[in-house]
């Protein structure tokens, strides 16, 4: 039983890293309702910046998580007031224009960094537990991804997160009675980029690190946050590490060649026998 | 005015007109081929604006209709040895198929989740063709997954003017036939649908029905066009399932103007040839595609024909002297 | 004022378009006199850009070695860069654009096996000859072997995957191991290479005690490396070149396995990426060939770092290299710039290169896996690389 137990470890740090890589994504789509198709290209720009201070001798990864906030913020700011908020009438056309970013970025990086797999050097597990090895960047995932969850719930039941919640519900209402929706929209942008950005530096190590590898974080991190319902941060948590526990499970018993199409099927069959999302506790929306 | 069914039908000719006229303009085989390939990609884009313009159900993969045309006639013609018109038909028939599967999938699911259904399809379409080889007759090596598959075609290589013309043929057919639809009683019904689902089920309209036969219309096209394609190149590979081919189809319609038919059709037939014809360095080349990504949809958000439109239609409502 | 420019952007666009279309413009020209027009496929766009820009960086260098030479036959070379993308329409479409617009008169590429097929079809109907440096499938020659006539012009200088096979599997039964893992991407290549293996390993007494292919796209790799662990074989043969090979190294020795691993090469023959995996056991790279096996690979090695500032990884930069150097030789021993000629020489002669010296058999496939052609495999070690294989010799 001992490398099942290793595996079922595995799936739960695959899970926390889903659904660290989908908290800023659950920001943004969640609350604020705006499909953002660079949230991959915002984890990616964490990974390089973690990478390039590696290069620089600068290892405490403290520094690279503000570091990659400080930037992924002034970019997602720079994003959510120049292009998201103007063109916000049109959430499709929305939709489409962060997926230009992504592209720009992708190509930037390649300029930037070479398109060449680059690579920061992972530590040592954390642990071994009876044999089971606690992976470091597991591990991290999971405390990472439980912090930044909790973080963004509690913000939205608190006081700050009312705005927030009411202008992703009734915009009108909140313009009316004075908030600043378009400050807050972008902000919120802007905290959701650098949720990504943290993201990416902290898995940089674990990964393999290229232009175009935020491409796969971020359908992952579609498919969790959409099909938990949006809503529900507790969902978004347990669906990311139910899918990742699948996918690791379904490798080791079965086939690892289909893991990722077990991961879809099983999201498929979800929206067909709940439609409203894994946590949907309203009636039926009207999009 | 601009966008009248008189207006526009005289546009589709005048710009048919042209492009018949091209290669007679000394052409080379090159530029001949990257049209016609700019054909079937604008009439696969158009297609996809059936389904998420007109109806707005937002199809985030729709190369999975696509691609089971180009890998239907390619197992087909090579494995099976069927001849290309019957695997074309059976082509057309499976895409179709799809696409009712996921029509109906999609009656009981609203905005966000068919986009997600959707993509989950594709993306699970991408991995079974990527990861199921066959072995081919030949021996010795087998066909599928990244590599492709050969399509067997009954002639021998095609002039580039036959692939030329049959792809502009083709364009036109569909072109004309989805601006009919649109415009018809069931393309009304589906932008009642795409404006408010609730409305129009309270006004008695079948939506999952309706949504089911747009998604059909959609699927026979894109279908029609993998046909075109694997005719074409002569090989179906993973490719033809992606993401990137997926996003392609809603990046298109949203910069041609989502709704409008032909906006996407145009968008994606002048932006390939542009920038496969035009010689311009790879870099520049994906630059310039986000950078029109972005500049075009934040200066017309409902792309560049869909904001004419829009205008147009404002002036049209608003009476002279009257203020905004 | 902005109402005004953004009414007119549209039009701004389409006649700018109009104008790109019609000019008949290539790649820009440059220099005077007739140079040798060389057309050069590879993806430098999307996910294989790596490989693809490796592929061109050989290439050029490749081309300035002869121009520094006096060029071949006297000409000038001169590089037709094409971007495939990673994608057989746009290969087909780029080779159309080289053979008859640019008027290339010789190929070199493409990088991905569904690229290249569609590339020879276009050269081949062009009477353009192409070199294939890397693209592995046995599609290529069983095209030149059953359809002589047509695909006469094709060449490949890369391995074919059953040679790679036999290459390593030789490495690996001089180790003496008894059991062996596979471990791959899921992709088709992977799948035959593995089937090619066993076959080869299976004739050397070594035993397959696990096997496994993860998905290329979303990959579970702890599973996996828990898997193979719990085979417990003696040498993990890992077929993935890409990224995600270099992140599965990562994991197996995170798991605490001690077992050498094998690499195909690729991403893992980076001296760069190897600097940040974990040493802990051996880590071994099969190579086309590697800095130190011979004077013309020292020299490439050095000349390439030199170039580009970082070393290169030994095959998707090393076989295009020689490929362009084989083209080049060709055509000088041909004399004239004739393809028909070209292919008769080609067919005939030994060619050095890199790696050692090339020969062709009957479907055009360069004879790896003799004495004068046979790779190489190096190990990593915390100073750089080893040559382990053939011999011992050190760097």
């Amino acid at each position: 039983m001992l490398p099942f137990a290793q595996v079922l470890l595995d799936g739960l740090f695959t899970g926390s890293t889903y659904a660290l890589i989908a908290a800023g994504l659950a920001l943004i789509l969640g609350v604020v309702k705006v499909v953002n198709l660079s949230h991959g290209a915002f984890f990616s720009l964490g990974a390089y910046i973690a990478y390039a201070l590696s290069t620089k001798g600068v290892s405490n990864p403290a520094v690279a998580v503000l570091l990659a906030c400080v930037i992924a913020f002034a970019f997602g700011v720079f994003l959510g007031k120049s292009f998201i908020n103007p063109v916000r009438s049109h959430p499709f056309s929305v939709a489409v224009g962060t997926l230009g970013f992504a592209i720009l970025f992708e190509q930037a990086a390649q300029m930037l960094w070479g398109p060449h797999p680059v690579s920061i050097g992972a530590g040592p597990p954390w642990a071994v537990v009876d044999g089971v090895v606690v992976r470091r960047w597991g591990a991290i995932s999971l405390i990472a991804s439980t912090v930044i969850l909790l973080a963004i719930a509690l913000f939205l039941h608190s006081r700050f997160g009312l705005p927030v919640k009411l202008i992703a519900e009734e915009e009108e209402i909140a313009e009316s009675v004075g908030m600043d929706v378009e400050k807050i929209r972008y902000l919120t942008f802007g905290f959701a980029s650098a949720a990504a950005a943290a993201a990416g530096v902290l898995l940089a190590p674990a990964t393999s690190i290229t232009p175009t590898m935020g491409r796969v974080p971020l359908i992952l991190s579609l498919i969790v946050v959409i099909a938990s319902g949006m809503e529900n941060i507790a969902a978004i948590f347990l669906l990311a590490v139910g899918l990742g526990l699948l996918s690791n499970v379904s490798a080791y018993l079965f086939s690892p060649q289909w893991s990722y199409v077990s991961l879809l099927s099983v999201i498929c069959l979800l929206l067909l026998l709940r439609p409203e999302g894994l946590s949907a506790t309203m009636p039926g929306r009207d999009y | 005015m601009i966008f009248s069914p008189r207006s526009t039908t005289g546009a589709l000719a005048l710009g048919t007109g042209l492009l018949l006229l091209l290669p007679l303009a000394g052409l080379d085989h090159f530029l001949l081929d990257v049209l016609a390939s700019g054909f079937l990609l604008a009439a696969y884009v158009g297609s996809w604006d059936i389904v998420g313009g007109v109806a707005g159900q937002i199809c985030l993969g729709h190369a999975l209709f696509f691609g089971t045309a180009t890998y239907s006639c390619a197992l087909l013609t090579s494995l099976a040895g069927w001849p290309f018109a019957a695997a074309a038909a059976a082509a057309l028939l499976l895409s179709t198929t799809a696409a009712a599967v996921v029509g109906t999938f999609s009656g009981r699911l609203k905005g966000p989740f068919i986009a997600l259904l959707t993509l989950a399809l594709g993306e699970l379409a991408h991995e079974v063709a990527l990861g199921q080889t066959f072995f081919s007759p030949r021996g010795a090596y087998s066909w599928g997954g990244e590599g492709g598959i050969p399509v067997a075609l009954p002639w021998g290589s095609p002039s580039p003017w036959a692939s030329y013309y049959g792809a502009l043929l083709f364009l036109f057919l569909s072109t004309w036939g989805m601006t009919r639809i649109a415009r018809s009683k069931d393309g009304l019904i589906w932008t009642a649908i795409s404006g408010s689902e609730l409305t129009a089920r309270a006004s008695g309209v079948d939506v999952a029905r309706h949504k089911r036969r747009a998604f059909l219309v959609a699927g026979l096209l894109a279908g029609a066009a993998g046909v075109g394609f694997a005719a074409h190149v002569g090989r179906a590979t993973a490719a033809d399932f992606s993401l990137e081919l997926s996003f392609q189809a809603a990046t298109f319609a949203a910069i041609g103007g989502r709704g409008t038919i032909v906006g996407p059709v145009l968008a994606a037939l002048l932006l390939h040839a542009l920038f496969q014809g035009a010689g311009i360095a790879p870099a520049a080349r994906v630059l310039l595609y986000a950078l029109a990504l972005l500049l075009v949809l934040r200066f017309f958000p409902a792309g560049v024909a869909g904001t004419l439109r829009e205008r147009v239609r404002e002036r049209n409502m608003v009476p002279e002297g009257a203020s905004r | 004022m902005r109402r005004l420019v953004a009414a007119c952007l549209p039009g701004i666009v389409f006649a700018l378009a109009a104008l790109l279309i019609l000019l008949p413009e290539g790649w820009p020209q440059a220099g005077t006199g007739d140079p040798l027009r060389i057309g050069v496929l590879a993806p430098l766009s999307g996910p294989f850009a790596s490989g693809g820009s490796a592929f061109l960086q050989a290439v050029t260098l490749a081309a300035e070695q002869a121009n520094s030479e006096g060029g071949v036959l006297g000409r000038r070379v001169e590089l037709l860069v094409a971007d495939t993308q990673g994608r057989v329409d746009i290969a087909r479409s780029e080779a159309m654009r080289l053979v008859s617009r640019e008027k290339a008169f010789a190929l070199v590429g493409a990088y991905l096996s569904e690229e290249t097929v569609g590339v020879i079809e276009v050269a081949s109907a062009g009477k353009a000859v192409v070199i294939v440096p890397v693209a592995a499938t046995a599609e290529i020659t069983d095209h030149v072997r059953r359809e002589y006539d047509r695909y006469r012009y094709v060449f490949r200088i890369g391995y074919s995957i059953p040679q790679w096979a036999e290459m390593m599997a030789d490495f690996l039964g001089r180790q003496g191991y008894t059991r062996y893992a596979f471990v791959g991407a899921g992709i088709r290549w992977n799948r035959e290479l593995s089937r090619e293996l066993g076959k080869a390993l299976a004739r050397r007494q070594v035993a397959l005690v696990y096997e496994a292919f993860y998905s290329s796209r979303n990959p579970a790799f702890e599973s996996v490396a828990v898997a193979v662990a719990a085979a417990a074989p003696e040498v993990l043969v890992l077929g993935d070149p890409g990224g995600n090979a270099a992140e599965f190294v990562k994991r197996v020795r995170e798991g605490g396995a001690t077992f050498p691993i094998l690499s195909v090469g690729g991403t893992l023959g980076d001296a760069r990426i190897a600097a940040t995996l974990p040493l802990s056991a051996p880590l071994y790279v099969q190579a086309a060939a590697w800095k130190g096996a011979s004077p013309a690979a020292t020299r490439y090695a050095e000349a390439f770092e030199r170039r580009y500032g970082y070393a290169p990884v030994g095959y998707s930069d090393t076989l295009p290299y020689d490929a362009a150097m084989i083209l080049f030789q060709a055509i000088r021993a041909a004399g004239r710039t004739d393809s028909d000629a070209v292919v008769k020489t080609l067919e005939a002669g030994a060619f050095p290169g890199i790696a050692g010296t090339y020969r062709f058999d009957s479907s055009h496939q360069a004879e790896w896996g003799t004495r004068e052609l046979r790779g190489n495999v190096i190990r990593w070690e915390p100073g750089g690389a080893r040559i382990v294989y053939p011999g011992s010799k050190k760097r």
